[in-house]
């Protein structure tokens, strides 16, 4: 297992830097200028001069320039906001991304999982079909729709919530609703299908059979069966979740890392599109490397990095 | 069974952690909460352009002249007395004893000199503005291109620590009010110099704008910079040393950072805010329709237009049937814009006839501008070689696809079709695309708006000087061009105005331009918030404004 993480690990760069350079490629061909923000044209002479600050007036020079010093995690100055450095961007949004996601990720895998062990327990119940209309709701109802709504509900006409504000535990609970109903659906109809399967397999009868208790059963023989699914889908998920989402910020207006996704491409904001990509890059490769990790751990069955016989 | 247990309680470990790290804070009030149109763009005064951006620069600076509160005129500012020579092109300003940077130190002229300097040697979008200054266009020339120059050339002189000595290339009538904006606003050098970057190569100076950020930023205005926190807020808090203090009304301000309209109207509807400097033309028009008292809607400091590509030859090499007068005459003639206003803006933004807003200007008496005549607008086509649209190339209609850009051009489209025969295609870009293709004059026909800057009619005429950089139309008039130059030199004011009023009548009747409509401007706040006024120029003084609080 060691030697499969480590021969991972040292992929990452490799696929890092292939990342890099095409999304570099793609940012300098997308028309229109980073630095003409407002209508207003701006003078050759000072066009020339922005360019020339940010190392983008050629691109072997930006190659020459950025990729060195974003190994030491300084990804320049953006082009959009001139004030900061993308890596002073990152180090106020990136926490707020993280802590909301993984708040969200954390109702998700407890909803998500319970609801749908329940439903596999209860298989054709109430609580089956509930389920049913839960992941049906959460992957088919747009973030924005869901957003919206609480938003309305719960801050303007109810005003448990205040609105558009970033800082106590209190201001994670709405997005965080928001954000976690999509895993949420998907996690829940994962671990139903992985019990149910897991329900009608040999030792689950030999299990009930010895006379153990249906609780035991499920809780020490099955559960661990019916997560291995949702482990797999959590990779993805978490670097999707912890890295923001451009909707539920926008709504809930939360300073995360979510929104420069979408609006620094919009901008043609160079220096801030390479480090959004890189910083999701990263986690989507440690996350998929974790869960892989994590399979050995809850079946040790599944021997991580071994040859197919 | 451990292992299960594992999962989830890690993912509370790291959910606390995490909890932690965002720096978790609790909010108290400011004196007065306000949410300005987007967020901060650059408190650099060297790029500074954005309108939220100038806005805060207002609180945080104060310049030679400052704006009135009240009624946002120019007023002397952290000098007093100015004096002007006869002939107007010498201003000599007595920078005020008591006129003190954030960190008690004493504005000097040389802090002037500094800022303008800089500002001709790392340009930015307003450096032009400068070039009325005596030899500030040939030393920005000549340093930008590697020359020899010598900035004592410039006509800008420290002529003793609290007296700074100006001249003009020529008079200038609005120079008060230039001095007023903020790229003609003093920085505070010594602050600056641990974040200069020379570089090893042409050794050239330049700032790590780090400096704009707090507890960096020294700045000369009624407020200092305490708090930015990237997409959430600013918080300034009124400076100990600023000359006025006695009149600063709220000592803690707040901008608060809203990305979605939406929820910054949600945000005022709640109480959080003060004062909401921007709303979507939606939410405006429905409130506006339910007769909202703290709605205050005003006429703004811009016009709605569609510009006209007036070169010879269309990008794609085709002849281009707008470089015929006629043409643009009868495009402009057959667009009804009443319906365009009704459905589209629902804020009552006034028809325009005119480039430069009416009634913005004091004594500036605006032209007729061509008047909407379906019947003359065909006899034009006609005679153009077009006669019932016949024969007319296909052209299309440029527009960025954000906001109702497209259904204005739907409108436009329909109408020149049914009045002319005539066939556009609609091209909607983003917003990027759109510019470079705009700025490139790379369009037939686009949609186009202005917002002034300073108080002056130039502001608006400028734009279609022959050397304009802004001059998308490519249209080239030498009578408007002498008029407007003339205008610039003319001591007196009511000439000016007349000259300039002739300058946009020319502009009209050759229709380069097509105006639509003139903004509004849509505020929200309460009875009892003070300081906020309702002027064209959409600017607020932050020193007097005030909120009642329980």
């Amino acid at each position: 297992m060691m030697r499969y993480a480590a021969v991972r690990l040292i992929q990452f760069p490799l696929i890092l830097a292939v990342i890099y350079v095409a999304t570099f490629f793609l940012t300098w061909v997308i028309p229109g200028s980073p630095f003409e923000r407002t209508e207003r044209r701006v003078a050759d002479a000072a066009l020339k001069a922005m360019a020339e600050r940010f190392h983008a007036d050629d691109w072997r020079k930006f190659m020459a320039y950025y990729p060195l010093r974003a190994l030491r995690g300084d990804f320049g100055q953006s082009m959009k906001y001139q004030d900061w450095s993308v890596t002073d961007i990152i180090r106020q949004s990136l926490p707020v991304s993280v802590t909301l996601g993984l708040f969200a990720l954390t109702i998700a895998v407890f909803v998500g999982v319970a609801t749908g062990v329940l439903a596999a327990v209860r298989r054709g119940g109430i609580i089956d079909s509930l389920s049913v209309g839960l992941a049906l709701a959460g992957i088919s109802v747009p973030s924005f729709v869901v957003a919206s709504l609480l938003l309305v509900t719960f801050c303007v006409r109810l005003k448990w919530f205040s609105i558009g504000q970033w800082g106590t535990p209190a201001d994670m609970v709405l997005p965080g609703v928001a954000l976690s109903l999509l895993p949420m659906a998907y996690i829940a109809r994962l671990s139903r299908v992985a019990m149910l399967d897991v329900l009608g397999s040999d030792f689950v009868r030999t299990a009930r059979a010895k006379g153990l208790p249906r609780a035991t059963v499920i809780w020490k023989h099955c559960l661990k069966h019916a997560l291995l699914p949702v482990l797999s889908f959590l990779g993805p998920a978490a670097a999707g979740t912890l890295t923001g989402s451009f909707v539920v910020e926008k709504v809930f207006n939360i300073p995360g890392l979510g929104q420069h996704f979408v609006n620094s491409v919009l901008n043609k904001d160079q220096t801030m599109i390479l480090a959004v990509v890189m910083i999701y890059s990263v986690m989507l490769l440690t996350f998929n490397l974790l869960v892989d990790l994590c399979y050995a751990l809850l079946d040790p069955r599944i021997e991580v990095g071994a040859k197919a016989q | 069974m451990l292992r299960v247990l594992l999962i989830p309680a890690a993912m509370l470990a790291l959910l606390t952690g995490a909890m932690i790290w965002s720096g978790a804070a609790s909010y108290q009030r400011a004196d007065f909460v306000f949410i300005n149109r987007g967020d901060i763009n650059t408190l650099d005064l060297n790029t500074i352009s954005w309108l939220q951006d100038i806005r805060m620069a207002y609180a945080l600076w104060e310049g030679l002249y400052t704006l009135d509160p009240h009624t946002l005129e120019p007023v002397p500012g952290c000098a007093d007395p100015i004096e002007r020579s006869d002939d107007g092109t010498v201003y000599t300003f007595h920078i005020r004893p008591e006129a003190r940077w954030s960190n008690g130190d004493h504005v000097t002229a040389g802090d002037f000199v500094f800022a303008w300097r800089r500002m001709l040697e790392e340009p930015g979008d307003y450096t032009y503005l400068l070039h009325y200054i005596k030899g500030a266009r040939d030393y920005q020339k000549a340093f930008g291109e590697g020359r020899r120059c010598d900035f004592s050339a410039v006509g800008v002189r420290a002529v003793a620590p609290k007296i700074l000595r100006v001249e003009l290339e020529h008079p200038v009538a609005f120079f008060p009010a230039l001095c007023a904006f903020p790229p003609f606003f003093p920085m505070h050098e010594p602050s600056m110099r641990p974040f200069r970057i020379v570089d090893k190569t042409t050794g050239r100076v330049s700032y790590d704008p780090a400096f704009t950020r707090p507890p960096n930023l020294v700045s000369n205005g009624s407020h200092r910079l305490e708090i930015w926190e990237f997409h959430k807020r600013l918080r300034l808090v009124a400076s100990e040393y600023y000359w006025d203090r006695k009149n600063v009304r709220s000592r803690v301000i707040e901008m608060l950072s809203f990305a979605d309209p939406r929820t910054a109207f949600l945000k005022y509807e709640t109480g959080g805010v003060d004062w909401l400097a921007d709303l979507s033309a939606e939410d405006a028009g429905d409130l506006l329709a339910r007769g909202r008292k703290d709605l205050h809607v005003f006429p703004g400091f811009g016009t709605y237009f569609y510009s006209l590509n007036c070169l010879p030859r269309l990008p794609d090499g085709r002849p281009n049937p707008l470089a015929d007068v006629r043409v643009r005459r009868a495009l402009a003639m057959a667009l009804n814009k009443k319906p365009i206003t009704d459905n589209v803006g629902r804020l009552g933004q006034p028809v325009a006839t005119t480039y430069v807003p009416p009634g913005v200007f004091a004594g500036y008496r605006s032209p007729a501008g061509l008047p909407y005549d379906v019947e003359r607008a065909r006899q034009l086509l006609a005679e153009a070689g077009y006669p019932g649209g016949r024969n007319f190339p296909q052209l299309s209609i440029l527009f960025n696809t954000e906001g109702d850009h497209r259904f204005i051009a739907q409108i436009v489209r329909k109408q020149w079709h049914d009045a002319l025969g005539i066939d556009m295609e609609l091209c909607g870009v983003e917003v990027k695309t759109f510019r470079t293709r705009l700025h490139g004059r790379d369009y037939a026909v686009a949609r186009a708006s202005w917002i002034g800057d300073y108080d002056d009619v130039s502001t608006f005429t400028d734009k279609y000087l022959s050397d304009s950089d802004n001059n998308d139309a490519a249209w080239t008039s030498a009578q408007y061009d002498d008029l407007c130059r003339r205008a610039a030199r003319e001591p007196d004011q009511q000439r000016r105005l007349e000259l300039l009023a002739r300058a946009e009548t020319i502009l009209l009747e050759e229709a380069p331009i097509i105006p639509v409509y003139h903004y509004v401007n849509a505020y929200m706040f309460r009875e009892g918030v003070k300081g906020i006024p309702l002027n064209p120029k959409n600017m607020v003084i932050f020193k007097a404004v005030e909120a009642p609080r329980p």
